[in-house]
């Protein structure tokens, strides 16, 4: 699967899984920042529903949101984390 | 002023954290009650077809064990009222997963869901108890319930509504809550190690702890042996976030606070505090921060005894209180185990059991949804005021039962914290806003909600989830949000009050328990203006469910707010 197939694949599900009721993935820039003021907005929540979509869809076991913080800075990074560890 | 002694203490817990023998679930340390259901009920007396919730079997154990150490015989305490409160959130859950499925079509199984709701489990271990007709409620602030149900019987006896109160609380470990905390990446893999530089999370467990309270000088005229008086208490709300504690502690050290000023002794009176100190790493820095603002550099012997227990939820506030007066019996300081590793964002716990004569001891317990509590107990009688009932009105009142209504929250709430609403909080949300605006109120003092079903939208969708497929994709949201306190703490968030908190679950009556509660605190002084709730939403799948079991549904939605003042 190519970078962007995935990063389109993770825009939907990433709206739907955290009911981003009034967004489309054309709305979601992919090179920005999803957490705090300046990007998308999201919080430690949706850090965790995230988490739960890696592991549900790629297979991808992540200890804790501490080590989610790390990959979660933007789309891009992470369909590029899920292109180097997904098992599924 | 009248001093209140604790007359008789009973608790139930497992003491090591091991791989679950019991509950079929994850390969994680829990701390399990080393007793079948069959064991409990023939420690009971009761015959092994009737079914009983394990919650109400824990509860039931410690609280006869309370009623038995404080040597009354209920059915000889003729003109002394009783009052017995419980605090749990889990309540029947483990009869409901069990049969979740089976409800749908057996009715037999669907009749199961009596046993379900936290006042029931409250009923249960009262009627087990042989207490007979006497006043039953239940806090369900999730994780302090239980020291918030102990709070409420001592405030029972200051205003004379009670001569006798019997409190605490009970929790058995369930699937639910088992996978809904793993959702929240807060459990240990391995023993919990709180305040540790490496400790990782918790340990589910489950358990039960009561005493027995009444007026010193009642105590002593029928002779009873006193393990301690109640010397102060705090309620406070963290209003931080649902699960997460604030950076500084607010709230833990408002309530610390709270007990403090109300007991009259200074900070380093304190010879032990049982910190809450779960073991994950946002609560045991949060306490500590919260702690060394009411102690300085220089505080008192802290542990958790969480290291050996594990954390009984609900019931943990019960079972630390009695640990409390058994350390204090003993003038023994209790272990934090497994403590290895310096964090410099933590306090050093004692690690090791020391002696020590301990004349006054801190116990602190806190819960989802930022709520908050601390007690303070003590070896002399410490008189505290009497209080009545105070005179109040109701300044304003708003309700709905249609959804079609909730269209109006949009000019309340941005679209970015709606999307996480179910229809309950919405409802709640919106007419508790509403409320205010009419009263003129921006802010309210303290926060008091009554639900029966409590979040079950959310409990129902757990369920669902986990009985098609287990733990994998479990939402953290949906689990953060099913403990019965989440729209008085979502609320407490919202406006920024970080005033006494309560939620009770005790069936038709959780409203009047809730009125009953603002009277309280108005007249002791926590509040002016407080906002009372009664919130419930009854999904489709329960009613399905409860129909089928021939049990009369009333109205799907109501969520009724009110500003409740004093009558100036």
């Amino acid at each position: 699967m190519e970078m962007n197939d995935i990063i389109e694949e993770l825009k939907a599900s990433i709206i739907e899984a955290l009911n981003l009721e009034e967004m489309t993935p054309a709305d979601i820039d992919a090179s920005a920042p999803l957490f705090g003021d300046d990007g998308l907005g999201l919080d430690s929540i949706d850090a965790l529903e995230i988490i739960v979509l890696l592991e549900k869809n790629y297979g991808i076991r992540l200890a804790n949101a501490g080590e989610g913080k790390k990959i979660f800075t933007s789309v891009e990074n992470i369909a590029r984390y899920v292109c180097e560890n997904r098992t599924k | 002023m009248s001093a209140i002694a604790i007359t008789g203490a009973g608790a139930i817990y497992g003491r090591s954290l091991e791989r679950p023998r019991h509950l079929h679930a994850l390969d994680l340390p829990v701390g399990e009650v080393p007793f079948t259901n069959a064991d409990l009920k023939d420690r009971l007396g009761i015959s092994a077809e009737t079914e009983v919730s394990r919650t109400s079997l824990l509860g039931a154990t410690a609280a006869k064990a309370a009623i038995m150490d404080a040597n009354l015989d209920i059915k000889r305490i003729s003109g002394r009222r009783v009052a017995f409160i419980s605090g749990t959130t889990v309540g029947g859950m483990d009869i409901t997963e069990r049969h979740f499925s089976e409800m749908l079509s057996d009715a037999r199984c669907a009749a199961l869901l009596t046993h379900h709701h936290c006042g029931a489990n409250t009923e249960e271990i009262a009627d087990i108890c042989g207490l007979g007709r006497c006043y039953r409620s239940t806090v369900s602030t999730a994780c302090s319930s239980a020291l918030n149900a102990i709070i409420q019987g001592a405030r029972m006896l200051l205003t004379g509504e009670a001569d006798i109160a019997i409190a605490g609380g009970a929790e058995a470990l369930t699937r639910f809550h088992l996978l809904g905390f793993n959702s929240l990446k807060i459990l240990d893999s391995a023993p919990c190690r709180p305040f540790d530089a490496c400790r990782q999370g918790l340990n589910l467990a489950e358990g039960a702890g009561f005493v027995v309270l009444e007026r010193a000088d009642d105590a002593m005229r029928r002779g009873a042996k006193t393990l301690g008086y109640v010397a102060g208490y705090g309620n406070r709300c963290d209003a931080h976030h649902q699960t997460a504690t604030s950076e500084n502690g607010d709230g833990a050290y408002l309530a610390m606070t709270d007990a403090l000023r109300m007991s009259g002794l200074k900070a380093d009176e304190i010879d032990y505090i049982n910190a809450h100190g779960t073991g994950t790493p946002d609560n045991d820095r949060s306490e500590s921060a919260a702690l060394r603002r009411v102690f300085g550099d220089v505080v008192p012997p802290v542990s958790s005894t969480k290291s050996l227990t594990g954390h009984t939820t609900s019931a943990s506030g019960g079972i630390e209180t009695v640990i409390c007066l058994k350390a204090m019996a003993e003038g023994m300081i209790p272990a934090n185990l497994r403590w290895e590793n310096r964090d410099e964002q933590c306090i050093v716990p004692v690690t090791e059991a020391i002696s020590a004569d301990l004349r006054h001891v801190l116990c602190n317990s806190f819960g989802f949804g930022g709520n908050d509590s601390a007690i303070i107990i003590s070896d002399t009688p410490v008189d505290l005021p009497c209080f009545g009932l105070a005179d109040v009105k109701c300044s304003s009142s708003v309700e709905i039962s249609d959804e079609a209504e909730l269209g109006e929250l949009g000019k309340y709430v941005g679209p970015m914290e709606r999307r996480r609403m179910s229809l309950l909080m919405k409802a709640a949300t919106l007419t508790s806003l509403k409320a205010l605006e009419e009263a003129g109120i921006e802010s309210p003092d303290a926060i008091i909600v009554a639900t029966n079903y409590g979040m079950l939208e959310q409990g129902e969708k757990m369920l669902e989830h986990i009985s098609a497929y287990g733990e994998e994709g479990l939402s953290p949201t949906l689990f953060m949000q099913s403990t019965h306190n989440t729209i008085a703490g979502s609320l407490a968030i919202r406006l920024k009050c970080h005033g006494w908190n309560m939620t009770y679950s005790h069936g038709e009556q959780s409203l009047d328990h809730a009125l009953a509660e603002a009277s309280r605190i108005i007249s002791e002084g926590h509040a002016r203006n407080v906002l009372v709730g009664l919130h419930d939403y009854l999904p489709e799948g329960f009613n399905r469910r409860l129909n089928l079991a021939g049990i009369e549904t009333s109205a799907r939605l109501v969520s009724k707010s009110m500003v409740i003042s004093k009558n100036e």
